[in-house]
This record gives C-alpha cells, structure tokens and sequence, in this order.
C-alpha cells in the first residue's frame, strides 16, 4: 500500500514541475533545459530560509520567485540576444549550479529537524495512515492547482500566452509584446518547477545540489505519457494531463520496483516507453490529420494494443524474475524482512552492503531460511530512494538498513516507526540523526567515522618533514567531502610551516586539470579528502601528478594499488560488519533507542612502495612500522606466506609444479624462440625432474585478450611463469606480483618499468635482455657502403622496443660517419607517407629495426625501397628473404633457450630477487647477393666472411 | 494619415543575398484612402506594407501615422493603430484556439492582457453577431477550433479580427491570393463594406489590374522600391486594365532591353 501511495505522493509533488514543463514545451513551444537548475533552485531556496527559521511556506512562495527568476534569464537570454532557446537554458542551467551552491552555502540541507508544510500536515492527520493523508492532502491540493491553471490559461492573458506560443507572428500583429510574454511564460514555468522543487526537498527531509540532475527528462517524459494517456485535447484535459503523467511516471517506477526490476533497466524502459508513444501518436496523429485529437476506434485500438504489450513485458518479467517477492502473511510473520539500500553503486558501498550480507550469515541470520534480506540501490537516483523505502515499508520491513549518507537522509525521514540502521555514513550528527553516540532518535543506530585527518597529516609530516605545500581537490556539491576537508584544514592548522592549496571541481570531468592547476602551483603532496566524485576520477589524478612526481596521499584504502603513495582510512568491511552486529541485536529484541552510534573499528595504513620508488620517496621505518597494509605484498617465496602452504598442498596431493609460457602474439622471431626454450627445457630433463606440466598461452596479439590471459594466470596460480615478447612481459608484470617469471625476447625491460638496472628489479621476476644489435648493423653497413651519408628511419614512437632502438642508432650512427634522419608513425596508414618523405630526404640508407608498426607493413616498405635503389638495413635474418640487404639479428632460438635456463635456475629453487638481467645477444649477419649485384654494390670479403648466411633474396 | 519619408531599406546588407527593397520610397495618404498597390515582383509592394506595419525599422527616412512618428516603434507598439491581414491564411489566427478565442484576442488589441476571464457569456454573444455578418454560417462554430475551418473562412475572420478595434490603417497583402474565387469574392465583398463602413485608411496589395482599378480611391504602381505611378480615382475611372499591362511591359521592356536585342541578334545571324 506505502508503495503505491509513496508513488502517488512523490507524483503529485513532481506534478508542479511537469505542469511548468507542459507551459513551456506545449504551450510555448519551447525546449526549456532550465528546469534542471530550477528544480535545485526552488529546493535550496527553501531549505535555506526554512533552517533561517523562515515560515515553510513563506520559503515555498521563495521557491517559486527563485524558480520564476532563473526562468525569466533564460528568457531575456533568448529573446535580448537572439540566442537559440535551448542553448539560452544550457548556459543558464549550468549557471545555477553556482548559484545553488551558493543559496544554500553547502551542497546539502537537512530539514529533518526543522519543521516543514509536511510537519503542519501530518499535525493535522485525523487518523489515517501517514502515506494516505498526504496522498489525500495533495490530491485536494492538486484540485485547487489545477482549476487555477486551465483558469489561467483560458483569461485574457491565458489566451495571449498561447497565441505567442502558437504563431508568434500573429500575436505580434495583434499587439502582443512577444518578448515580454516569454519572458512571463518561462518565469511562470520555472516558478512551478521550483515549487516542485521546494516541496521535494520537505518531503524528503533535505535540499541536495544534484536533486535536479535529469528533471527536465521526467518532466517531458510525463508530458507525454499524460498526454497519450488521457488523449484530451481540451485545456482542462492537457493540464490534467502533466498531472496524471507525472503520477502514473512514478508508478512506473514503483511497478518495476515490486516486479524486482533492476532500477538500473528503468531508464531504459522510460525511453522505451515514451519513444513508443511518440511513434504511436504520431502515426495516428498522421492518419486523422492532426495529433492527439483521436477518433473513437483508433484511439481505442492503441490504447488497448500499448496495454496488451505494456502488461506482456510486465508479465515476462514477473516469470523473468521468479515469484514476485509479496510473499503471504505467514512467510512475513515466519521470517522477519531486513531491507537494505544503497545510495548508489560505488566500491564503497558495495563492500560495505557485502560483508553486511556475509556477517548475516556468519550471526546466523540466513536469507530465505530465517530472514528475508532485500538489498536495493537506488543508483544514485533520490526519488528511487524514497521509492524503495516505500517498498520495504510497504513489505512490512521489520528493519531497514541504510547505506551511505544520502541513503540514511532519505530513510531517517520516511521511516520512523521501525528500527533504522545506517552503515559508511560519514557524521550522523550533520543530517540530524541524532545530537551524540548515546542521545539519538529511538528508531535509529548506525555506524559511521570519518576520516581522521590529524593522523593522515602526521604520517604525512613524518614522511616529508619541513615546510609543505599541500593540495587538495574536492567537489563543494559533496556533503562530507566539504566536511572532510575543513578537518584537513584544522589538522594542519596546528602546523604554520604547512601551506593549504585548494581547488574545487563540479563532476569528474574537471579533476585532471584541477590537479594539474594545483601542481602547476607547486604543491608539495596531494592530500585528497574522501570525495566520491574525485576518487571515481582517480586515475585521471594520478595521470596529472605524474609529471611533477607529486605524491598521492588518499582515505580510500581500495585505491591505493591505483596510484598513490599513502592511503589511510577505514576498511568498509568493518562498516558492514558492525552494521550486521547492530542489526543482530535489533532482531533479537534490543531497542535500538539504547544501541549507541558505533564508530568503526579498524583503521588501515597502507602504503605502495612501488610508487615510493618511481618518485624517490623514501619511507621511514617508523612509518614503515604503522603500515597495516603493503604494496606490492612482499614477496611470497620465502616468507610465511600462503604461497608455501599451497605449494606443500600441491606436493602432498601428488601434483607438480605448473608452468606457463605467456606470449603475446605468433610472430615468427617470438615462435622462435618458444622453440628455444621448449627445447632446452626438455633437453634439460626438467620435465621429470620437477614433474613439470607446461602450459603455452598466445594472447594472438591482442590487448584485450593479453590482459586477460594475464590475469586469468594470476588467478590460476601458476608457480612459474615466461614471458616472451615486450608486450607479454608489461601486461604480466602489471598483474603478477608474487609468481616468479622470467622474461625473454625483450629488447629493453628497463624501458618498461619493471627494472632499473640489471639487479635493481621488480623482486619476482628477472629474464634476459636482447638489445637489438643495432651498432652492428651500422657498422657494417659503414663497410659495404663506404660513401653513404644518410640513413633514414622511420619508427612508432608510441612502441618502447622501438623507442630503444631508435634511442641507440642515434647514440651510435654519428660514430660511424652516418647522419639518422627519422620520421615517425603513429599507424600503418602513415608508412607510405613517411617512407616517402624520408626518400626525398635524399636517404642513402633505410634502417628498419624491430618497430612492429613498420613490420607489419615491411613489403610494402621493401617494394618502394626497392624503386628507390636505396638499400634496406634490418634486425632480422629473416628479412633477406623479403627484400632487406643486409641484416644483422640476434638469434631468437638462442635467446628462448637462454630464457629457459635461467627459468630453470628460478624452478631448482634459486629466487628471482638475487638473480641480475642478463644482457644476450647472440648475432647473425645476413646479406642479399642479389641485391648487392642489381645495385651494383662490391660486398667486401671482411664481410661475405662474417656473414652466416648470403642469401639471394628477391 | 500616413506620411512617409525618404525610406531606404536593404535586406542582408553586405552580403551576396542583399536586397535593395526600398529606395527613397515617399507616399502621403490621406484620411479614408483606399489605396490598391500594383507593382511587378520585388518592386517592395510588401516591403511597404511591413513598413508602415512595423516588422522591421528603415535604414533611412521616416514614417508617421496619424501625425505620431513611429519610425522606430515596433510591431506590436504600432498595434493600435495598424491592423494587417496577410497573404497566407494560415499567419492571421492561431489554429489551436477557437473562434471566439481568437475573435477575443483581437478584441485585446491595443490594451493589456489581464489574467482575467475576459470571454464572458455577453462577449460571447457579441462574437456571434459579428460572425453572422460574414454570411459564412460560422455563427455555429464559435467553440470550433481554427485549425478546422477552410482558408477563406479564415481570412474572412481575419479581416473582421483587423478591423474590429477601428484601427486607423488598415494593410492587406494581396489576402485573396491564396482563395479559391468563389472565397475571393466574398472576402473582396467584405473588404469593400468594411472600409467604406468604418472610412478606414486602407493599403492593398495585388496582383489583380481589375482589382486594383475596381477597388479603391487611388491606386500606386511601384517598380525597384520606388512609386513610379500615382493614379487618382478620376485617372482610374479612365483606364483598363489593358493599359495598365501596358505600362508593365514598358518597364520590362525598358529593363531588358540589352537582353532582347542580343537574343536577336543571336537568332538572326547563327
């Protein structure tokens, strides 16, 4: 019953909005985005004067001039300036959000405390059930409201408002101030939106910044479902109609919402469905000549066709999702219904409505067997919260449980006569549920902690001592971001040799250059507040801190892999589990009036070592003391890890040790050396000997399919593993922390990250280095062509392999007499083009190394080299074959069965930490006869002699 | 009644699109003259008409009404004093309103829209009186919806809409074009009883020579934003429309000259 007469409520408040909307979108032909701003406007303008003590309904009348105001600058934009009507709203929405801002002064308002028109409404219930007297209220509200409104719009000015919106040029051949009448139809729309919006605020207990995100959207959609609901083409009818379509928009909801319908498909469904009747009404529309004045039977035929397939899909969700959860009266008695909500998705909150589940488990409480446990989010969607609510009320919760501050607001209002417990609230205290741990409202307990601060900013201080600069960036229109930073602020208050810089963001969008500013301004470290917006947009503070080397300081321990240095916050599972304990308690009769509030219990200090190397930081061991968590986990081979325990499992069940050679893509020098290694390691009898299953993966040279070949090995637990090829060994080393690997075909590791030196190197995994034996190229191209001046080179700086390569001709060609002239590639299709320009260049060489962008396109390169009469210089035998002159390689097969040797060392059990990259490049020299003869070149003797192979090539 | 002055008006100055409409236009018109316009096309018969209506400020010179300068007063400041029917039916009503709303609108000209329930029962009735008149048996619709009348019930309506504040001026823009004949002449026929009723100052547009030597007290030809011909009434009982064609291609003849004489040449010697 609260669900549908919640929805019926939450419609008749909406319905204010969706009458403004059919003003401007049906009378004034209008597209007016500024609702979405108005909306928040007519919502912070009341809150703000209800907590000033203003009369509620004095601040409700202020909703309405606030809302009328934006309106009218929408207008005024438009008409003054001739400026297109939808963009005249975008600007002045976007505008408002400041604005709003700055009405309410924070980016939220709690009301729950202040007296509001619901207040004076529920005082003067005769006894009916809350949800139904204000459903009554309203409706009686509604009568007045809209008897007022298809007045209005049939008086004098009524008339000239529509024939402005109708042929604008008649009305200004009539008379009609045309401008001034917008300007009065859009404040008079908007003014209703921010009566909307005031009234949402009461009802919902608060005024948030981002309450109107998307309103515009509700307001069309139920428009036109009113409109193609009721089919009335009178005044009285279409004012009706935006009613109607506003309740019958949020029954919607509530239907999907008892058919078990994920929120997030509704979205869907509203697009569905209002591209239906649009298509519908406009095809009828078309046969009768004119829309929405349908004759009998058409109109019926529809009707009853949009019923038939709305009542299919409601029917095949029903099957879809089982039995619908309205189980009867005995199951409710037997087995009592906690219902849990969430905010929206986020790690967070999911952690923490998951280990609320699992201790459930754990204390006994199982869902289904002696409990029914309904786990809701919202995503991020306030009137879904109040829907939700109403449907555990309605299903008769006998517990709620709130997760997230916006979550525990919305329900600290609507319930209040069962037990309510709220989970990863920041402060209670700021949305009023309560005035101390002990002293709160009777229904109501929780747990909640926010960040401390004065702790981060002391490890901070013991990391960097002396004077700091120290930025931070958050989002104003988040409560407990703007709470979190005044703590950052008082922390460092107490220290005068610490300077605050600050910047501020309105959405994700703007994080990057937030950061940026900041560490253009030189700021020291990051501290970052806990601020959902800015940590959704982690890694884009990561990326714009990166070039300064600034280091990252963050609450959120989740994160802390992502990028920073230091993360010090609370572990959510503990939020989850001492709501689960609280709830325990509940369900086994306590009061929650005599349940204190409970802070959470377990604080983490985390810290990534690996980021404290890449910037140089280095870590004292007395902060190294307090670390509860380390990143990368220290190595497991020796340790006491779980790692050994597994191992002593395999080896008590019988099992061997498992082996997985990873390779990116089935080039011919990589197969080569996966010959190399198989080889070698059956050669070496270590098969038997280790009782060796070897598993080859090839990621078939794709990124996607690599990353997850690399993960799913992780997760498989392999105890050795090999990479072969730069690529293979980057996305392994990203997820592979503890497995000891080692690398092979690789020309620089260093370039990749994973190493600094030979002995300075990610502790798990070592391998061998091939360089490109790219001085010996030139050195021989010096002796066969005496003469040439230039050699071209045209590589993909975005390869590492490459930019190595590259970064050793340059070192090296002017040592030999030679001038490099290079052109870069971002993709195949550039080839030709830089080939090309090298020619005109005058190049008297063309060196192409292992860039695997020009690889792929080396006949293409060959036949035009070949035109040319330039010669082609490369870093593989095989290349003689296909047109390359002379080419000095390393031999792959050599370097796999090099790169399997030192993994045999690693399996006999020496650790990969002590074992230093080696450096192997065994080199073949290879030459074209027959080039040599077309281009008339003599190939000195000293040469042919080194050559292992003169092929005759094309 | 109307004076107007010097008037130039370029469209789209500086660009390839511009148009030169007006070019030092003058014309005096007295109190209660009917003056019908002719003029080949873009000769700025409707240019003027917007002008003295006020759809857009000249670049030069000026125009009073009733002895008021209202060069730069707009459209709808001029309201009280001009009314307009336009060529396109569908421009002078709003299609989604009734009869009576829109006869009601009309009414409002010239004063403030109150939000007032100004459509009274009496009013009503009023309505339908003045509807009768129009012998188009629309007295029983009132409560229709425009949208659902013929083009000639609708300019009909909007000529009674234009006049039934007693505007001082009245311009029509050739608002029989679009009509099929038997409309036309019942629209003429309302058009001539209600300016002679009322004494209106009255500038018309058409394309029609007997139209505009039948109607009228005066008639002016206009040609590349100027009047080239004043035609008094004792003139007009004179001519035929003949000689008015006449004159026309004289102009055209004037103009094309170059042309024509290149085409024979072209067809006497190839």
């Amino acid at each position: 019953m609260e669900l549908w007469v919640g929805a019926i409520v939450l419609g008749l408040l909406y319905a204010f909005m969706t009458t403004g909307v059919y003003i401007t979108f049906r009378v004034y032909n209008f597209p007016d985005i500024t609702v979405d701003g108005s909306f928040t406007s007519g919502a912070a303008v009341a809150a703000a004067l209800i907590v000033a003590g203003v009369n509620p309904l004095t601040g409700l009348l202020a909703s309405l001039a606030a809302g009328a105001f934006a309106g009218a600058a929408t207008a005024l934009i438009h008409t003054r300036f001739k400026i297109n009507g939808l963009l005249s709203g975008i600007l002045v929405m976007t505008g408002l959000y400041s604005v709003n801002l700055h009405l309410m002064g924070r980016s939220n308002i709690p009301l729950l405390q202040h007296a509001t028109l619901f207040t004076s409404l529920d005082a003067a219930n005769p006894g009916l059930p809350g949800p139904v007297w204000s459903a009554l209220a309203l409706v009686a509200v509604m009568a007045a409201f809209w008897l007022l409104m298809s007045s209005l719009l049939r008086t004098d000015l009524g008339m000239v408002m529509r024939a402005t919106g109708e042929n604008p040029r008649m009305a200004s051949a009539n008379g009609v101030n045309v401008d001034r009448i917008t300007i009065l139809g859009l404040a008079l729309s908007n003014g209703l939106v921010g009566v909307s919006g005031g009234l949402v605020a009461m009802y919902q207990g608060f005024a948030d910044v981002t309450m109107g995100v998307g309103t515009i959207v509700v307001g069309l959609a139920s428009v036109i479902i009113g409109q193609s609901a009721l089919r009335v083409r009178s005044l009285g009818g279409q004012v009706l109609s935006a009613v109607v379509g506003s309740v019958i928009f949020r029954l919607m909801i509530a239907l999907a919402l008892y058919l078990g319908l994920n929120p997030i498909d509704l979205k869907l469904l509203t697009a569905a469905f209002v591209l239906l009747t649009l298509v519908l009404s406009q095809r009828v529309g078309k046969r009768q000549g004119k829309p929405f004045a349908l004759a009998g039977p058409a109109r019926s035929r529809w009707a009853w066709g949009l019923a038939v397939a709305l009542a299919a899909l409601a029917g095949w969700w029903a099957l879809g999702q089982g039995p619908a959860p309205a189980p009867g009266p005995e199951a409710g008695r037997a087995k009592p219904l906690v219902g849990l909500i969430q905010l929206t998705d986020n790690a967070l909150l999911d952690i923490t409505r998951d280990s609320f589940a699992q201790q459930m488990r754990a204390l006994g409480h199982v869902d289904g067997v002696n409990i029914r446990l309904d786990l809701q989010n919202a995503h991020g969607d306030l009137p879904t919260v109040n829907l939700i609510l109403d449907k555990f009320i309605k299903d008769g919760a006998s517990l709620v449980v709130a997760v997230s501050t916006g979550a525990a607001q919305a329900a600290l209002k609507k319930v209040n006569d069962r037990p309510l417990v709220f989970a990863t609230v920041a402060n209670p205290f700021i949305i009023n549920a309560g005035k101390s741990d002990t002293e709160h409202l009777p229904n109501v307990t929780g747990v909640y902690g926010w960040t401390p601060m004065d702790k981060t900013m002391a490890l901070v201080r013991q990391i960097f001592p002396g004077p700091l600069r120290v930025g931070a960036v958050w989002d104003p229109s988040q409560a407990n971001a703007v709470f979190n930073v005044e703590n950052l602020k008082q922390a460092m208050a107490a220290c005068p040799d610490l300077s605050f810089r600050g910047s501020t963001v309105a959405g994700s969008g703007e994080v990057y250059q937030a950061v940026q500013s900041l560490v253009g301004q030189g700021v020291d470290v990051l501290v970052l507040p806990t601020d959902n917006i800015v940590y959704s947009a982690f890694d884009a503070v990561v990326a714009a801190a990166r070039p300064r080397k600034t280091p990252i300081v963050i609450s959120d321990v989740e994160r802390l892999a992502d990028g920073a240095l230091l993360a010090l916050g609370y572990d959510y599972t503990s939020s989850g589990r001492q709501a689960a304990r609280l709830a325990d308690r509940i369900l086994k009769g306590e009061n929650p009036r005599d349940i204190p509030f409970e802070r959470y219990e377990s604080l983490t200090v985390g810290l990534n070592l690996d980021v404290a190397r890449e910037l140089g930081v280095a870590i004292p061991p007395e902060v190294m003391a307090q670390a509860t968590l380390v990143h990368p986990a220290p190595q497991a081979a020796p340790g006491p890890a779980q790692e050994p325990a597994a191992r002593a499992a395999a080896a008590a069940t019988g099992r061997g040790k498992r082996l997985a050679i990873f390779l990116f893509a089935d080039h011919p020098v990589v197969l080569d050396s996966l010959r190399g290694v198989q080889d070698e390691l059956s050669e070496s009898g270590a098969l038997e000997e280790l009782g060796l299953e070897v598993v080859v993966k090839s990621a078939q040279g794709e990124m996607a399919l690599g990353q997850a070949i690399a993960q799913d090995l992780v997760r498989q637990r392999f105890d050795y593993i090999i990479t072969l090829s730069t690529i293979a060994l980057q996305l392994s080393s990203q997820f592979n922390e503890t497995i000891p690997q080692v690398f092979g075909t690789v020309t620089d590791p260093y370039l990749t990250g994973v190493a600094r030196s030979p002995t300075d190197h990610q502790p798990n995994l070592t391998g061998v280095a091939t360089f490109q034996p790219v001085e010996a190229v030139i050195k021989n191209a010096r002796e066969v062509f005496p003469r040439a001046k230039r050699i071209g080179m045209a590589w993909n700086p975005g390869e590492l392999s490459s930019e190595a390569c590259t970064m050793l001709a340059r070192k090296v060609a002017p040592a030999y007499g030679f001038e490099l002239v290079e052109a870069n590639v971002t993709s195949t299709a550039e080839i030709m083009e830089a080939v090309q320009s090298l020619l005109i260049k005058d190049v008297d060489l063309f060196f192409l190394s292992g860039d695997s962008t020009m690889l792929s396109a080396f006949d293409t390169v060959a036949k035009m080299l070949h035109k040319a009469r330039v010669p082609l210089l490369s870093n593989s035998c095989a290349d003689i074959e296909r047109g390359a002159f002379l080419s000095v390689g390393p031999d792959y097969y050599n370097v796999g069965r090099r790169t399997a040797a030192m993994a045999l060392r690693v399996m006999r059990g020496e650790p990969t930490q002590g074992m230093p990259i080696e450096s192997y490049v065994p080199e073949t020299l290879c030459l074209s006869r027959a080039l040599a003869a077309q281009y008339g070149v003599t190939l000195p003797d000293s040469v042919v002699g080194r050559a292992a192979k003169a092929g005759e090539g094309r | 009644m109307i004076e107007i002055k010097g008037v130039h008006k370029r469209f789209n100055p500086g660009s390839v699109n511009e148009v030169y409409a007006l070019r030092g236009l003058d014309l005096s018109v007295a109190d209660g003259e009917f003056v019908t316009i002719i003029g080949t096309n873009g000769s700025g018969k409707s240019t003027l008409l917007n002008a003295v209506a006020g759809e857009f400020q000249p670049d030069e010179g000026t125009i009073a009404i009733a002895g008021r300068d209202v060069t730069v007063a707009r459209e709808f400041q001029r309201a009280a004093l001009v009314a307009r029917v336009f060529q396109n039916p569908f421009l002078g009503t709003v299609p989604g309103m009734s009869v009576a709303e829109n006869l009601h609108l009309a009414s409002l000209r010239g004063g403030a829209a109150w939000p007032r329930l100004g459509l009274t029962r009496r009013r009503r009735e009023d309505y339908r009186d003045r509807v009768r008149a129009l012998e188009m048996g629309l007295e029983d619709r009132l409560e229709n919806t425009i949208g659902t009348l013929s083009g000639g019930q609708r300019q009909a309506l909007t000529l009674l809409m234009a006049v039934m504040n007693a505007p001082l001026v009245l311009l029509l823009d050739e608002h029989t074009a679009a009509l099929d004949p038997k409309s036309a002449a019942q629209v003429i026929k309302l058009t001539r009883q209600f300016v002679e009723d009322r004494g209106l100052t009255t500038l018309m547009v058409t394309h029609s020579m007997r139209q505009a030597l039948d109607l009228g007290t005066r008639t002016i030809m206009m040609h590349r934003g100027q009047v080239i011909e004043d035609i008094s009434l004792a003139q007009k009982r004179r001519l035929t429309p003949e000689d008015l064609l006449e004159r026309f291609a004289e102009l055209r003849r004037g103009e094309q000259l170059t042309d024509d004489m290149l085409d024979q040449l072209r067809r006497a010697y190839v």
